[in-house]
């Protein structure tokens, strides 16, 4: 069964094709950061925008590297939501679109589950990926989201815990700005991370009790507390591309030690999404732990999740970390097996969650 | 595939009401509703019921024209991405309409200065003027954003206001003595007219690119005046009765 993804949740515009919800016969994805990058964070409205000129590039894309047209395509996927409403709009009208003049299944997403099947895939060239057995426990970690879930089976899942406040990638991207270090703040704070170390300074970590929730607005309190120690200056800002300098300059002065408080601030939200991540392992015996959203690609996270885990750690590769197309039409293979499908009246649903609070009470784990 | 290339579906998304139209010549068929905010959910749906009502079919279309505003952000981008798609799928061209192009064409034969506006929100108006140059009529190419109460100020020949109003906002703009008001349903968008701009433009060859195409993003927010914006080049809107 061959699939069409297409993804227009956030900042990027994907679209994919995949077989079997396994393999990967192409994956076009069109950034948007160089849009956003100098607002240190996403921009709704110029996102929405972007999507309308290059969604259709991308879908020209998708078919050429993947060597099909549209007769080969069994049925077509798309994010329904979470995400922005401007941006999703697009997706979802363009595939429904697509699906009447094709004539083909229309298959609804969560976003969330797409994260999660980027585990199942295995990308063109690649050594097969075997494929993920259940109960994992998957940790959701990206700009938008910080969720830990339960899995049982293809589309059984449990939420655990998610954040209370800021998604861990959001607060990457917080703590990127404040210390002058660019957009996005993962791989950005990631860089300098590596050139510091942790412990110099004491940053909290928020365990919240026996909760699986996170909470990392503190985190960012905590963090311009610090940095007000030292004396503020007129802003300068050090662009992507700059090699990164022991001790930069931003806008708290010039003797901050940057790498220094990025290594402790990565720390600190590595230490809590590891060990409540595998405290749930252990707790509901899963027999994996899948890693998957953007901040899966953060590599303090996955070597600390490896060190504390009892069971495997499951990652993408961090082309399948970001928000692509490829997850979607690998998570509606198995959507497709449980019938569920979508008519023209499909509409975004931009706070749509994976599991409810009530569903969490109600299973009795 | 062999397509019969006469049928024109015509979309508007951006407005208070949604409004469609197959065209192949003359009208076949006008489809108005009022969709709230739930674009999404009902614009797919009325095509496919549009074309069925009609006893036609999605491989008859031959051209897509699409209002490209100004209007509602998300309102525009949904009939945009549907016009898209459709022209993708069906490999046929599109051709992108201004709103106010389309409120302004039924008037033309009046030979009078036209204005045509649409709601931009906070009790402002974008508006562009459209004169008589020949035979053909030629909008400015900055479009204003004004306080409702603006409208008129400063008109001097006789013009017709082209444009939705509340009844209490009819009593303002009539005060002013240059005025021609139509009646309120000359002044809603119909989306034969859009179909007609559209299917002119085809049948002349002036399409948009499918890929790059995008609305006119301009609102009421405040601004005096709106930078002017990317308008097709040379675009005049033909003479009422040729
Ligand atoms: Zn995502």
């Amino acid at each position: 069964m061959i699939i069409l993804g297409i993804e227009t949740s956030c900042d990027e515009t994907a679209a994919a094709v995949v077989r079997d919800g396994r393999f990967v016969l192409s994956n076009v994805i069109r950034s948007q950061v160089d849009l956003h990058e100098r607002y240190g964070g996403v921009v709704p409205e110029l996102a929405s925008r972007r999507h309308v000129t290059a969604i259709v590039p991308v879908l020209d894309l998708a078919f050429a590297d993947a060597g099909v047209g549209p007769s080969a395509i069994d049925a077509i996927a798309v994010t329904e939501g979470p995400g922005l409403a401007g941006s999703l709009l697009v997706g979802i009208n363009v595939a429904k679109t697509l699906a009447f003049v094709w004539d083909k299944p229309l298959i609804p997403v969560n976003h969330l589950e797409g994260h999660i099947y980027a585990n199942w895939l295995t990308l063109p060239g690649q050594e097969e990926v075997p494929e993920p057995v259940f109960p994992a426990v998957c940790l959701i970690v990206s700009g938008g989201h910080t969720e830990l879930v339960l899995m049982r089976g293809h589309g059984e899942y449990v939420l655990l815990g998610r954040t209370l406040d800021d998604a861990a990638g959001e607060a990457f991207d917080k703590a990127a700005r404040l210390l002058g270090l660019g957009f996005p703040g993962g791989p950005a704070i990631q860089r300098a991370a590596a050139q510091g170390r942790p412990g110099r300074f004491s940053l909290p970590r928020a365990w919240l009790g026996d909760s699986y929730d996170f909470s990392f607005s503190g985190l960012k309190t905590a963090l311009l507390r610090l940095l007000a120690h030292y004396q503020r200056r007129p802003q300068r800002r050090v662009t992507a591309q700059e090699p990164f300098p022991e001790y930069v300059a931003p806008e708290y002065g010039p003797n901050v030690p940057i790498a220094d408080i990025a290594a402790e601030f990565q720390a600190a939200v590595v230490e809590v999404l590891a060990e409540k991540t595998v405290r749930a392992a252990r707790e509901f015996g899963a027999r994996m732990i899948l890693l998957a959203g953007g901040v899966a690609a953060n590599a303090a996270l996955r070597q600390r999740l490896c060190e504390l885990s009892p069971v495997p750690v499951r990652y993408p590769p961090p082309i399948l970390c970001t928000d692509n197309a490829a997850m979607n039409a690998g998570a509606a293979y198995y959507l497709a097996q449980r019938g569920v499908r979508a008519d023209l009246d499909l509409d975004v649903q931009a706070q749509l969650p994976l599991v409810t609070r009530t569903a969490l009470r109600a299973a009795s784990v | 595939m062999e397509r019969s290339g006469r049928l024109l579906l015509a979309l508007e998304t951006g407005g208070e009401q949604v409004a469609l139209a197959l065209y192949d010549g003359r009208v076949v068929s006008e489809y108005l509703f009022d969709a709230g905010r739930n674009q999404t959910a009902t614009v797919l749906p009325a095509i496919r019921e549009l074309l069925r009502v009609n006893h036609r079919s999605l491989q008859e279309l031959g051209a897509v024209a699409v209002t490209t505003g100004p209007g509602s952000f998300n309102g525009l981008r949904v009939g945009m991405s549907i016009a898209k798609a459709l022209c993708y799928a069906l490999d046929i061209p599109l051709i992108g309409v201004l709103t106010l192009d389309a409120l302004a064409y039924p008037h033309t034969a009046l030979g009078h200065t036209i204005r045509a506006f649409v709601p931009a929100g906070r009790g402002r108006v974008v508006y562009a003027d459209y004169r008589r140059a020949g035979a053909h009529w030629i909008r400015e190419s900055t479009l204003r954003s004004v306080r409702l109460e603006e409208l008129t100020a400063g008109l001097l020949t006789r013009t017709v206001l082209a444009g939705p109003l509340q009844p209490e906002q009819e009593a303002i703009v009539r005060a002013h003595p240059a005025v021609v008001l139509p009646s309120p349903a000359l002044r809603q968008l119909r989306p034969a007219w859009v179909a007609e701009i559209g299917f002119r433009r085809w049948q002349a060859g002036d399409t948009d690119p499918v890929a790059a195409l995008e609305p006119v993003y301009v609102h009421g927010g405040g601004a005096e005046t709106v930078p002017s914006v990317q308008l097709p080049e040379g675009y005049g809107v033909p003479f009422g009765q040729e």
